[in-house]
């Protein structure tokens, strides 16, 4: 491998690491909230290739903008679960088993609604942009990916004024840290919850818009897409959104680099693996890593 | 108490004993009914999903870890049972084989992932089935995604395979049945309450949880072979597929997680419905089980034995109101304060 190969491969993963970002941060602030381990978000994610899909053949809009419009969007559907379904479900701290299920039962009824409207032919968004390159010297870059880079990156930062900036961000990020301290100190909790699981759904729509764009999807689009969000917030350690940055860029960079170790009708067992792996052998994410040397220090 | 008011309840003891045998029977005798090859099938695959649901019970049921990764052990159980039928073996034995190399396979996955808990391992048992059938798609013994087809050196006799599958699912029950009223299942179910609480009472959760894991895998993976040898084709994303995995878990919930009647009453409910549905409408199918899914956790945790236990309670109390033991009903109020002065 030459040097020049090294740093396209680097630059597809940095790339990649973006998109995988912005699907795995709604279940990270989810979780965090809520304690929901959110299985749906496959569907939601499946739900917003098509909602990108639709909008680029109807009305022929650019689906980077489409995934823009997703976010309000899902944002309000997200609104809508909560108030339906999710928020029947018993209170606890801990991530019961009830709710992976009802999670579960979402994401079964969202994946079938999409069979029964849009059967289980692949689907794909081709624009100008899908095989247009930018070349920088003697690197390549897909510009398509670029420009979901750019747009992914732009949701990871809003996201992040949004939650240090804002009286809802503090209110998340006080939820995350202990619920009952939260609830002490004057927040309404329900609301909160209600919010965030319109924001992680909200997420979930922009990410699978972004995605549709890249992949060609079907009605079980999100399941391959969702162990990897797993293994992102688990390496980020469940509640933490720098966590969700970090963890997306190493996945990126071992699915990335495999490829040169690993046979490619083995490359989906990767990202499987590696879920197993790191839950059983880090169950804390990276940052656990630095703890126990502080630790022991 | 007086005997009086005893005797009803007494009835009721006894006919919940008899009832498993006479059902058992009824079972046996079906095929000299003269039914006709498409309800012996129907019956055939119903007795497979009990089995699979019964199977997945005793985990996920009985132990409270829930497993999205069943599919790993029927597909491995129909991938053994086919190999082995194929060159030559006695089926029966085959069946065993799988069940036994299902079992195995259960301690190699259990033994990394039991080490978590909860919600943590569901989400592990996807990681490891979604590798398996990666694997599997691509192994040169199983044949790969083409599938592979079993060629018997036997003719073909559906009753022996209803039989078969009769004798299984009976024999899951039996199981099931066994392992509830042991030292064993007490352990389990206290560990589905509260794992510290059990360890500290001297469970063992991560041998238990291996153990049951081994019991329920042996089940699956029978119940994989012997679908495989009425099958005769079998092929990866059939069998090892994320679909088997999520059949196999909705069965036991809809019907009623940890109980067994409830976990064959989903298996029963499951095999109607996809027979009638899955050949017409495969969406509805699944779409129908998963708002199933959604309105059994929000409102009735018990499944579908759980609202016909409560249908039935209320029958009862309403025949007694309406004066079918209103002959009797002072004479039991009387010995009721008899008995307790």
């Amino acid at each position: 491998m030459t040097f020049i190969d090294f740093l396209n491969l680097l630059i597809a993963a940095i790339l990649l690491a973006g998109i995988y970002a912005v699907m795995s941060v709604g279940m990270t602030v989810i979780y965090g909230v809520m304690k929901i381990v959110n299985l749906a978000h496959a569907g939601f994610m499946m739900m917003g290739a098509y909602f990108a899909y639709e909008l680029y053949q109807r009305l022929h809009l650019d689906p980077i903008l489409a995934a823009l419009l997703a976010f309000p969007f899902f944002f309000l559907v997200g609104i809508a679960v909560h108030w339906l379904l999710v928020r029947w479900l018993p209170h606890s701290d801990r991530p019961t088993l009830q709710s992976l299920l009802l999670m579960f039962g979402i994401w079964l009824v969202l994946q079938n609604i999409g069979y029964l409207i849009w059967g289980n032919t692949d689907r794909s968004i081709l624009t100008p942009r899908t095989l247009a390159l930018v070349q920088l010297g003697p690197i390549t870059i897909s510009s398509l990916r670029l420009v979901v880079f750019v747009a992914a990156v732009g949701c990871m930062v809003v996201l992040e004024i949004a939650l240090s900036r804002t009286w809802f961000g503090r209110s998340v990020r006080a939820l995350i840290q202990n619920r009952y301290a939260g609830r002490i100190a004057g927040i309404d909790v329900e609301k909160t919850a209600r919010l965030t699981f319109g924001m992680g759904i909200a997420f979930a729509g922009v990410a699978g818009a972004l995605l549709a764009t890249l992949y060609s999807f079907d009605p079980d689009f999100g399941r391959p897409f969702l162990l990897r969000a797993f293994v992102i917030i688990v390496l980020g350690g469940l509640e933490s959104v720098s966590g969700v940055a970090l963890g997306a860029l190493v996945l990126a960079l071992v699915e990335t680099f495999s490829i040169l170790f690993v046979p490619a009708e083995y490359q989906p067992a990767i990202s499987f693996g590696m879920l197993v792996v790191v839950l059983v052998v880090l169950p804390g994410g990276i940052a656990s890593l630095w703890a126990k040397r502080r630790r022991l220090a | 108490m007086s005997t009086a008011a005893l005797a009803p309840s007494r009835l009721e003891a006894r006919a919940k004993t008899l009832l498993p045998w006479l059902l058992l029977a009824v079972l046996a005798l079906l095929p000299s009914a003269g039914l006709g090859a498409n309800i012996i099938r129907l019956f055939f695959i119903t007795f497979v999903w009990v089995t699979t649901s019964l199977g997945w019970n005793l985990l996920g049921g009985f132990t409270g870890q829930v497993s999205f990764g069943f599919a790993v052990f029927y597909g491995l159980g129909a991938y053994t049972a086919a190999l082995m039928i194929d060159r030559g073996v006695n089926p029966h034995l085959s069946f065993l084989a799988a069940g036994l190399l299902a079992a195995l396979a259960s301690v190699l996955i259990g033994l990394p992932t039991f080490r978590l808990r909860g919600p943590y391992f569901a989400i592990a048992t996807i990681g490891v089935s979604e590798a398996t059938r990666v694997i599997m798609n691509n192994l040169a013994i199983t044949g790969g995604a083409s599938g592979f087809r079993i060629m018997e050196h036997r003719p073909f006799r559906q009753v022996e395979h209803y039989y078969t599958a009769l004798g299984m699912a009976a024999l899951a029950v039996a199981v099931s049945f066994l392992v509830m009223h042991s030292k064993f299942g007490m352990g389990l179910r206290a560990i589905k309450q509260d794992e510290d609480a059990a360890a500290d009472l001297g469970v063992n959760p991560y041998a238990y949880k291996l153990a049951i894991h081994a019991v329920a895998a042996a089940l699956t993976g029978m119940a994989g072979g012997v679908f495989a040898r009425y099958a005769a084709f079998i092929y990866p994303q059939g069998v090892f597929a994320f679909q088997t995995s999520v059949y196999i878990l909705l069965m036991p919930v809809i019907g009623g997680i940890g109980t067994i009647w409830g976990a064959v009453l989903g298996g029963v409910v499951f095999g109607i419905v996809e027979e009638q549905l899955v050949a017409n409408f495969p969406e509805l199918h699944l779409l129908l089980y998963g708002s199933l899914l959604i309105l059994i956790i929000l409102a009735e945790p018990d499944g579908i034995a759980g609202l016909l236990g409560k249908l039935f309670r209320r029958l009862r109390r309403l025949t007694r109101k309406n004066g079918v033991h209103s002959g009797s009903r002072k004479a039991d109020e009387v010995l009721r304060r008899v008995g307790r002065g």
